[in-house]
Order: C-alpha cells, then sequence, then structure tokens
C-alpha cells in the first residue's frame, strides 16, 4: 500500500520524499526511468523523513529482524534496525558472506541471480521486516522472502522507498504485504514504463 | 525455479595459487569469544527494544588520536566479542573480519554508532562518505545523527548519471570507486567511512575523489584496522580513527 493511501494522506514529508528523488532516463538501459535515491540521502531532511516514516510504523510490531537487500537495502534497513531494537541482517550478492550461507536464485529479464543470507542470522519464529529502496518485478524481494521463510521466520511486511503494486490493486508479494512511500516518478506521467532496478 | 541449496563458501570457489598475507595466527584482534549464529536453543530469542532513554555516561576519558581507548570502555569489548573471525575467506591465509555478527547484536551496532557520533557531532562534518557496500551500513546512521549529506562510493557502473572515478590497485590488477558529479562541493567537510582498513587502497581513492572536487577530508574511520597491513601509513596526513586494533 502506498504511505498516502495508509495514515499519511496529506502528510507534507511524503512531498519531501518524492521530490528529493531523481530521475535518470535510459539507466542502465533505453526505456528503464532509473528511479536515484542518492539524492534523497544528499538531503538530511527528506533522508530523515523517510526513516522516521518507516521507524514511526514497525517500532511496536515487536519486529526482532530488519533484512536489508544489498546494496540500497543497506542504506535504509541500519538505520530502522537501530531505531526499532532489531538485528539487522544483510541479504546479499554470492560470495560476499563468509562462512555458512542459504542461497535462494530468483529470475531476472534475462537469465538467473541470486540471493545469500548466513546460516543462523535469522532464527525460526523471528517477526521479520524487509527492506529494499525500489520494488520493480519483485523478483528480489520475493527471493528474500522465500530466504528467510525457509528458516521459520515471519516476513511480516516489505517496506520499500519507491514502487508500484505489481498488480493494479494487489499489494502483496507471496502473501506478504508491500508497504511503499512514493511511486516512481516518470518523464511522461501518461506512460507507465518499466522503473528502473 | 528454486534452486535451494545450503552450502559452504568453500565448495565452489577455485582458490588460484594461494598468497598468504600472514602466515601466523593474527592476534591483533581479540575476540573474547567467537560468536557463532547458531542459537543454543531452538526457542525464539526476542531482542529488547533498546530503551529510548540515555544511555549511561562512559568514562570521561580522554581518547587518542588514533584509537578509542579499548581497556577502559565496555562498549568497545563488547563490538569486540560480537565481530567474528572466519579463517581463509576469500582464499587461504586470510582471517577475515566478519561485522555481520555485530549487526545481530542491536546493543553492540548502536554503540558502535554512538561511539563515531560522539567523535564527530562537533566537527561541522557536512559530508559522510560511506564506501560500497559495508560503508553503506554504517555511514548513513552516522550521517543522520550528525546532519551530515550521506554520499555513497561505489564500485563501476552502479552510480547513474554523471561520475568521477579513482583506480586503486588491487594485490593482483586494479579496482575503481566511483562518487556522483555534484554530490560533493568544495569546502564540504568529510568523513570517510568504511568497516575496515587493511591495506588503504580503497580508503586512498576515496580520499582523491574527494579532495579532487575541493572537499576537506577531517578523518577516515572505521570499525577494524589491520595493523600488519600499514593501510594507516598508506594515508599520509590522513587522520584515521578506529575502534578495534
Amino acid at each position: 500500500m502506498f504511505a498516502e493511501e495508509n495514515g499519511l494522506h496529506g502528510d507534507p514529508r511524503i512531498k519531501a520524499i518524492s521530490d528529493a528523488i531523481r530521475v535518470v532516463p535510459h539507466f542502465p538501459k533505453q526505456g528503464i526511468m532509473f528511479q536515484d535515491i542518492t539524492t534523497l540521502l544528499l538531503d538530511q531532511k527528506a533522508f530523515r523523513y523517510t526513516i522516521d516514516i518507516f521507524v514511526d510504523r514497525y517500532r511496536d510490531k515487536n519486529i526482532s529482524v530488519v533484512a536489508g537487500v544489498e546494496a540500497r537495502g543497506f542504506i535504509f534497513g541500519p538505520p530502522i534496525a537501530l531505531a526499532i531494537g532489531a538485528k539487522f541482517v544483510p541479504l546479499r550478492k554470492p560470495r560476499k558472506l563468509p562462512g555458512e550461507v542459504i542461497s535462494e536464485a530468483y529470475v531476472l529479464e534475462y537469465g538467473t541471480d541470486c540471493l545469500e543470507m548466513h546460516v543462523g542470522a535469522v532464527q525460526a519464529g523471528e517477526s521479520v521486516l524487509i527492506v529494499d529502496d525500489l520494488v520493480a518485478t519483485g523478483g528480489t524481494l520475493s527471493a528474500a522472502i522465500r530466504l528467510l521463510e525457509r528458516v521459520g521466520a515471519e516476513v511480516v511486511e516489505c517496506a520499500c522507498v519507491i514502487g508500484l503494486p505489481l498488480v493494479k490493486g494487489n499489494w502483496r508479494l507471496n502473501g506478504v504485504p508491500l508497504y511503499v512511500l512514493v511511486e516512481p516518478r516518470l518523464d511522461d506521467k501518461d506512460n507507465h514504463e518499466e522503473c528502473g532496478l | 525455479m528454486n534452486m535451494n541449496t545450503l552450502k559452504t563458501f568453500n565448495s565452489n570457489v577455485i582458490f588460484p595459487k594461494p598468497h598468504i598475507l600472514f602466515s601466523h595466527t593474527a592476534n591483533f584482534i581479540n575476540p573474547l569469544k567467537l560468536p557463532s549464529l547458531t542459537p543454543s536453543t531452538p526457542t525464539c530469542q526476542k531482542l529488547q527494544p533498546i530503551s529510548a532513554s540515555t544511555p549511561p555516561p562512559t568514562t570521561t576519558r580522554h581518547c587518542s588520536s588514533h584509537m578509542a581507548a579499548p581497556t577502559s570502555d565496555d562498549r568497545i569489548a563488547r563490538i569486540t566479542s560480537a565481530i567474528r573471525v572466519i579463517p581463509d575467506f576469500p582464499k587461504p591465509g586470510i582471517l577475515f573480519q566478519d561485522i555481520t555478527t555485530l549487526l545481530l547484536d542491536p546493543v553492540a551496532f548502536k554503540d558502535t554508532i554512538d561511539l563515531f557520533v560522539e567523535r564527530y557531532k562537533d566537527k561541522n562534518i557536512s559530508v559522510v562518505a560511506g564506501v560500497e557496500a559495508r560503508g553503506f551500513i554504517f555511514g548513513p546512521p552516522i550521517a543522520l545523527a550528525i546532519g551530515a549529506k550521506f554520499v555513497p562510493m561505489r564500485k563501476p557502473n552502479k552510480l547513474p548519471g554523471p561520475v568521477i572515478s579513482e583506480e586503486y590497485s588491487l594485490e593482483y590488477g586494479t579496482d575503481k570507486i566511483e562518487m556522483h558529479v555534484g554530490a560533493v562541493e568544495a569546502g564540504d567537510r568529510a568523513l570517510v567511512i568504511d568497516d575496515l582498513i587493511a591495506t588503504g587502497g580503497t580508503l586512498c581513492a576515496a580520499i582523491s575523489l574527494l579532495e579532487r572536487v575541493g572537499a576537506q577530508v577531517v578523518e577516515c574511520a572505521c570499525v577494524i584496522e589491520l595493523p600488519e597491513l600499514k593501510g594507516r601509513d598508506r594515508l599520509g596526513d590522513k587522520p584515521l580513527f578506529v575502534l578495534i586494533s
């Protein structure tokens, strides 16, 4: 669900966050309007609003794990984890995590990729929040959800700064609710093209 | 498509001719115990949220210009014991300092951030530059707490739009890091953050990028230093602050 439709209607912070995101056309390839959050990180107020909105939503939900998807999930996840007293668990590309890992593959437009998590980082029964900067096809987040469910954790929600429902009106991914602050900005507002990853 | 594999790192890595960086047991890090990720009981371990009240005052001991005083600071002891050492990763002879176990201890992780924030909050730092990817974990919480911009320093071809690049040497070959044009301005006072300093190559490249746009690099800050790799010397006149050495 969009934050604005879920308790934050008219909240000026949402516009500040959206305005702080830069759109870079045709990156990484032609046709993709890349949603660049680095400009949000340069705007201390807007970055703080982003974290505050997530923290306000999750602080009383007994979440014991925040899992962040490499690499931009590493920027938003830890401040949320610190504020709500949860562990932070990085979900990484292959062969970055030392020691024992479990892996989950997912499909890309061409080929596959893989997400890994440390064995033992998350225990059965823990409540987990997954964080990434943006949800596009949902492939990466679905792999993240599968990783956590394989160890018996319960994924409470996936939180992203930017995104669209995968199918209009359907805000669930593998049954897990998606919470998004802003929709992608496009140069041509009538033409909903594929968002940047 | 599900490739559910349980694997250890070693099973699918081809090691090149081993190059031993240190052949002796390195005791420059002295963890009080090696934290394991395997739970000792199968029951769910619920963590208590961190209290919103201010932490008890720490010993007011004047820190040296290089390191936080380890023996008098309980926070450093907890942080040290929360870091896990993995032998022979990514290749034989290397003792990998794994900070992910630190991130599983919310008190120790918060203490890590607090120690950096206490040092930098009154130093008019306008930019915290974090080196991909583990610098992305420590940098943003510090930036948020001290009111600075966070600027990611990334591997090639990740940042969209115009970037500047700096090449640096690896043991074999070179690598590059990039920063966005316009993210940092002349006159910005910058802090460079990474989880660990080894040879100092990456940090030197980060410093170059910042200086090339006219920023002043006030200090480099890392959780861990591997002093035998002499990264501190490689930084030359740029100060280095670490929590564990």
